[in-house]
């Protein structure tokens, strides 16, 4: 049921209808939007002067912006290191340019944004803007500066931002850190400055720009509250090593190879066995093991690299490692994730 | 006596100043805002254009009337669509648009677009610039009458 008014809009002349340039996210804020209508007819056969009516509102500012994580994928990180990078969009939706006030922080306890359960803080966490001419686009580099806001984003416009931390030591492999980044929008148009607070207009309609919130509720922020945040995470992805050592008699003096006993003069065999059971390769996994008082080291028999089947050291590596009295040592350049790899030596007992 | 029929004579004459305020026409807007009851019915409302954001859907509304003492003849109202407003629909007095700008004229479904590539494609809603409503008949002394269309901000 169409509600007239007799606005009586004759008298609202006014100065010029805008033309303002279409755009994805809307009419820019604070544009008029004049209607005007004109009537030509005929009296009596002959033309009368056009008239006109015209009506005009102003388009208010609709604040709304989407912050989202970049790819799909936790941020694989390793104990101890630096400027590990989580990568997130922030998008202007608004009819106007704005900042964007940014905060990160990180989750305690409770499950991330890949589905682990966070377990650590990083250290030192920090926001980065992407620098979008110099450096390489898209990923952090040392072009891009240091922002705690967006400045001057202008409507249907992405800024990319990265959240970079540094990971302690000593993790175990799978551990997990939630981070989350949020964006409130503040006032735009002075450069270099970070904006106002902008609050929605309640109430009363004001003859000027107001403005209305329309954002979505993000992961640390509410619907319609002029912010948007998302989340990522880091994962540790490490090496972990278990070590075991095994022996076996190969020979005595009298059995020789035949059902061996351990009496003086019987040849020993040890067998230290590294496995890995992490999620990537541990290199350089350096190995030292005394030899007992009670026995006398083979020299020559050190052979490193070899394999396991079952909890059988298999005699396929290769020979290396060193004796230093009484210790023998080697080191295995690398051991595989779900890998075993071995040390073996042959001494002789006294 | 003459001079009475002088005076008379005078005062019949068409009285061409007067037609200058004949037609009143008034021009409104609202705001289309669609709100579900408590028993879930969907309510349409029309309300004054006082927040106005992009997406936001007008109903653009035009009165008419004959306020002269003669009939209006050949009655056209013209309405330029505005340029942050898309054209949505016109309700049923089926107005004849425009989509280049105002020089040639029909209904929507007869309209076509000339393409950057030089071929033709049907005109949609959004392709129109004009809307012109042409009246058949005289518009007589003290009628009036409301035509209206539907736009949505861009």
């Amino acid at each position: 049921m169409t509600k007239l008014t007799t606005m009586g809009a004759l008298g609202l002349a006014v100065a010029c209808g805008t033309a303002t340039p279409a755009l994805a996210a809307g009419t820019t804020a604070g544009s008029s939007i004049t209607n005007t209508a004109t009537v030509d007819f005929q009296v009596g056969g002959v033309s009368q002067t056009q008239q006109s009516a015209s009506d005009t509102f102003v388009v208010d500012r609709k604040i709304a912006l989407v912050v989202e994580e970049v790819g799909t994928v936790t941020t694989d990180v390793v104990p101890g290191q630096t400027n590990a990078v989580t990568t997130f969009q922030v998008r202007n939706d608004s009819n106007e340019t704005l900042d964007f006030l940014l905060a990160a922080t990180q989750i305690a306890g409770g499950t991330a944004a890949h589905g682990g359960t966070d377990s650590f803080n990083a250290s030192n966490l920090r926001i980065y803007r992407d620098n979008p001419s110099t450096g390489t686009v898209g990923s952090y580099d040392a072009g891009d500066a240091l922002a705690t806001y967006i400045d001057e984003l202008a409507a249907d416009t992405t800024a990319r931002i990265f959240v970079v931390a540094d990971i302690p030591g000593g993790l175990a492999n799978n551990a997990v850190a939630g981070v989350q980044l949020r964006a409130t929008a503040r006032e735009g148009g002075t450069a270099s400055t970070q904006g106002a607070a902008i609050t929605q207009t309640t109430g009363a309609n004001t003859a000027g720009k107001d403005t209305v919130f329309a954002d979505a509720a993000g992961v640390n922020d509410g619907a319609r509250d002029g912010a948007h945040s998302a989340a990522d995470d880091y994962t540790v992805k490490t090496a972990t090593l278990t070590v075991t050592k095994t022996s076996r008699v190969i020979s005595d003096p009298l059995n020789n190879t035949t059902n061996p006993k351990l009496i003086p003069g019987a040849t020993v065999e040890y067998c230290i066995a590294v496995a890995n059971s992490g999620s990537v390769a541990a290199t350089s996994v350096a190995i030292s093991d005394s030899v007992p008082t009670q026995l006398t080291f083979n020299s020559g028999t050190i052979v490193l690299n070899g394999t396991v089947t079952g909890s059988t050291c298999n005699a396929d590596g290769a020979a290396g490692g060193g004796y230093s009295a009484p210790v023998v040592s080697g080191t295995i350049a690398s051991v595989a994730a779900g890998d075993t790899r071995t040390l073996v030596f042959r001494a002789t007992v006294n | 006596m003459r001079t009475a029929l002088f005076l008379l004579a005078a005062l019949a004459a068409p009285a061409q100043a007067f037609a200058a305020n004949q037609v009143a026409l008034d021009n409104s807007v609202f705001v289309e805002r669609v709100s579900t009851d408590a028993a879930g019915k969907e309510r349409v409302l029309l309300e004054e254009p006082k927040v106005v954001v992009p997406g936001d859907r007008l109903v653009f509304v035009l009165n008419y009337h004959n306020s002269g003492n003669q009939p209006a003849d050949k009655f056209v109202i013209t309405n330029p669509l505005p340029s942050a407003v898309r054209f949505a629909d016109a309700g049923d007095a089926q107005p004849i648009v425009s989509v280049d700008g105002g020089h040639a004229w029909g209904a929507l479904a007869d309209l076509t677009v000339l393409q950057p590539d030089g071929t033709r494609r049907p005109a949609q809603a959004s392709d129109v610039t004009h809307i012109r409503w042409a009246f058949q008949k005289p518009i007589p002394v003290g009628g009036s009458g409301k035509l209206m269309f539907r736009g949505i901000v861009k």
